[in-house]
C-alpha cells in the first residue's frame, strides 16, 4: 500500500437524516464488493485506454514534435542520438576500462538502445501527469492515457533508433543473423515492463514530486547494475550476480545482445520471467493509478 | 431508475481537501506523519459540505455567495473533475466543460492541433470533431496564427480559442462562471451572443456569479453557499434579499465591533470577510 491513504478510499458518509434509502451493507458483503472492486478497476483502466486510442495518437504526435521543437535537423535527432551514446561508451569501455570486446560498437549499442528507451519513456511519463496540471483541472478525461503516451511516444523514437541500428551492420555484415526478427519480442516484453512502471510512478509523483528526481538517480544506478556496457558471464558466481539475477534488465538485455551481437536465440526463460512479472505488475499499477486517479485535480 | 428525472441530483455532497497533500509535502514528511498518527480530521477542509439540491430539466440555478464560499468547487464537482468525497451526485445528460479553457493548451504545436488534441481530451469524437474545427477557427477570428504554435499567441487569442473551443458543443447542462470577460469589445459581444445561444439549448444551467441582478434575472432558483455550504436555497429574489440582508448585519456588526476597539484604544484590524465581500 502506499504510505499515504486518500480521501477518496474512504466510503461516502451519508447524513443519517438526509438518505435513509442507502442502506449499510453487511461487512462480508463488502470485503467481497471490495475485491470485485479492485478488478473492475482494472478491466476500466484498460478500457480507458481502449476508447481513447484517438487521443493517444494525438498525445504521441504532440510529444515527438515538442522534444525537437526548434532544431535545425529536427527528427533527425533521434538517428544520431543513438550513435553518440554508442560512441562514447565505446570509448569509455575500450579506451578507458581498456576492454578487448570484438565489433565493441555494436556489442554495446544492442543494449544501450533499449535501454535509453526504457529510461526516457519512464522519465517523461513520471512527470507526464503533473505536467498536465491545467488541463486536468479543466476536463475531465482518463489520465491512464498520460503515462501510456508518453511511453508510447519514446517506443516511436526507439523505432527510429533501431534504423541506426540497421545502419551499423552495414559495418559488421557478418553479425546480421535470423534471431534479429524475434526483437519484437523482446520489444513487447520491455514494454510492458516499462508500461507498468510509468503507470505507477507518474501516478505517485503527482503526490510526491519526490518520485521524478528519485528516478533520475535510480535510473542512472540501475544502468550500471544491468549487463549493458559488461555481459552477465563475466560476473557469473559473484554476490553481485545473485544482483544481476534479481533484475529484469538482465534478462531483456542479454535477449537483445543475443539475438543483434551473438546471433543467438534469447533468453525465452527470462523473458517469460519477465513478461509474467510485468503483467502483474500493469494490473497493480494500473489499480494503484485508477484508485488515486480522482484525487489528481485536487493537488494538481 | 429513481431520481434520474432529475437533470442535477446532488444529495449531502462533500468535497474535501487533504490540506498535507495540497501543500505539497515530501515523501519524508508525509512517511513521518504516517508513521506518528494516523489520519486525523483536521488534516481536511472540506470545500464543501452537505451540499443538497435538484435541479429539474428546464430550471436554471444561480450560486450566490462571497469568495471563498466553494462556488468554484462546485462546478468543478458538476462538471466531473473533482470526485465526490461524501454523498453523491448525479447528472443526466452532458455537462459543458469549463469556459475557461485555454490554460491547458499544448504550446509547441498549431492552434489546429490544439483544436484537435482538446477535442479528443473532451471525449468529442473524431468525425464530429472534424466537422466542427471550420467553425471553431472563425470563431476564434485569429487568422493565420491558427497554424503558428500556440506559445506565439497573445493571450487574447488564446483567450478566444479557447472559449471557442470549450463551447463548440451545446452541453444538455451548462456550467457558467461569470468570470468570462475576455478579449476586445467586438469579441465580448459574439461571445456573449454563443452564450445565450447555449442557455437558450441547454436543458439545466448552473450560473455563478456576483451580480446579484443576473440571478433574478436569468435564474428561477438560487443558492447561497458560505463556507462550502448552502446557507439558503430558495427564489431568486428571496435568495438575493437574503444575501443583502446577511451581507448588511455583516457590515453592521464590524462596525460596532471597531466601535468597540476603538472604544478600548485598540487599532482597528483589516478583516478578511471584509476584503472578500468588497
Amino acid at each position: 500500500m502506499l504510505p499515504f491513504r486518500l480521501p477518496m478510499t474512504t466510503p461516502a458518509r451519508v447524513a443519517p437524516d438526509a438518505r435513509p434509502a442507502v442502506a449499510q451493507r453487511p461487512p462480508g458483503f463488502r470485503e467481497l464488493f471490495l475485491r470485485l472492486d479492485g478488478v473492475r478497476l482494472v478491466l476500466r483502466g484498460l478500457q480507458d485506454l481502449r476508447t481513447r486510442v484517438r487521443l493517444l495518437q494525438y498525445l504521441v504526435g504532440t510529444d515527438l514534435k515538442r522534444t525537437h521543437a526548434d532544431t535545425v535537423i529536427g527528427q533527425l535527432w533521434w538517428l544520431i542520438d543513438p550513435f553518440f551514446s554508442m560512441a562514447i561508451y565505446s570509448i569509455l569501455v575500450t579506451v578507458v576500462f581498456q576492454r578487448s570486446i570484438p565489433d565493441a560498437p555494436l556489442f554495446l549499442f544492442a543494449t544501450i538502445l533499449p535501454w535509453q528507451w526504457f529510461q526516457t519513456s519512464l522519465l517523461d511519463a513520471t512527470t507526464s501527469v503533473t505536467a498536465r496540471g491545467n488541463l486536468i483541472r479543466q476536463i475531465q478525461f482518463p489520465k491512464l492515457v498520460l503515462p501510456a503516451s508518453s511511453t508510447l511516444a519514446g517506443t516511436i523514437t526507439f523505432g527510429f533508433g533501431l534504423l541506426s541500428l540497421a545502419v551499423l551492420y552495414l559495418v559488421y555484415p557478418g553479425r546480421i543473423s535470423p534471431w534479429l526478427l524475434t526483437l519484437p519480442l523482446i520489444a513487447a516484453v520491455q514494454y510492458a515492463f516499462t508500461l507498468a512502471l510509468a503507470i505507477f510512478f507518474s501516478g505517485v509523483n503527482a503526490f510526491y514530486r519526490d518520485i521524478q528526481n528519485l528516478l533520475r538517480h535510480a535510473t542512472r544506478i540501475w544502468f550500471y547494475m544491468s549487463p549493458a556496457i559488461y555481459s552477465v558471464t563475466a560476473l557469473k558466481g559473484s554476490i553481485f550476480g545473485v544482483v544481476l539475477g534479481l533484475n529484469p534488465f538482465t534478462y531483456i538485455l542479454t535477449s537483445y545482445r543475443n539475438i543483434a551481437y551473438y546471433g543467438t536465440s534469447p533468453d525465452w526463460v527470462g523473458l517469460s520471467a519477465v513478461l509474467l512479472l510485468s503483467l502483474v505488475l500493469l494490473a497493480f499499477s494500473i489499480w494503484v493509478f485508477k484508485r488515486i486517479e480522482t484525487g489528481f485535480a485536487k493537488i494538481l | 431508475m429513481p431520481g434520474t428525472s432529475y437533470a442535477i441530483d446532488v444529495r449531502d455532497l462533500g468535497v474535501r481537501y487533504n490540506l498535507h497533500l495540497t501543500r505539497r509535502t515530501t515523501l519524508k514528511g508525509s512517511l513521518a506523519e504516517w508513521v506518528g498518527r494516523r489520519q486525523r480530521d483536521d488534516h481536511y477542509f472540506w470545500a464543501l459540505r452537505h451540499v443538497d439540491f435538484r435541479i429539474e430539466h428546464g430550471e436554471s440555478l444561480g450560486v450566490l455567495g462571497p469568495n471563498g464560499a466553494g462556488k468554484s468547487t462546485l462546478l468543478l464537482a458538476l462538471a466531473g473533475i473533482l470526485a465526490p468525497d461524501e454523498g453523491s451526485l448525479r447528472i443526466s445528460g452532458r455537462v459543458s466543460s469549463l469556459l475557461t479553457l485555454g490554460a491547458g493548451f499544448e504550446m509547441e504545436v498549431s492552434g489546429r492541433e490544439n483544436i484537435a488534441l482538446i477535442g479528443a481530451f473532451m471525449g468529442i469524437r473524431h468525425r464530429v470533431m472534424r466537422e466542427l474545427t471550420p467553425s471553431i477557427i472563425e470563431f476564434a477570428d485569429i487568422g493565420p496564427f491558427i497554424d503558428a504554435p500556440v506559445r506565439t499567441y497573445s493571450s487574447g487569442m488564446r483567450a478566444r480559442l479557447g472559449f471557442s473551443i470549450a463551447t463548440a458543443i451545446a452541453p444538455d447542462i451548462l456550467l457558467l462562471d461569470e468570470v468570462l470577460g475576455t478579449g476586445d469589445e467586438e469579441f465580448r459581444a459574439r461571445s456573449q451572443q454563443r452564450i445565450r445561444d447555449l442557455v437558450s439549448r441547454a436543458r439545466a444551467i448552473v450560473l455563478v456569479t456576483h451580480d446579484l441582478n443576473s440571478v433574478a434575472e436569468y435564474c428561477n432558483r438560487a443558492i447561497l453557499m458560505e463556507y462550502g455550504q448552502v446557507l439558503y436555497q430558495g427564489e431568486p429574489t428571496a435568495t438575493v434579499e437574503f444575501y443583502k440582508d446577511r451581507v448588511r448585519k455583516r457590515k453592521a456588526r464590524l462596525a460596532e465591533e471597531e466601535a468597540e476597539r476603538a472604544a478600548a484604544g485598540m487599532p482597528s484590524p483589516v478583516s478578511l470577510d471584509q476584503l472578500a465581500s468588497s
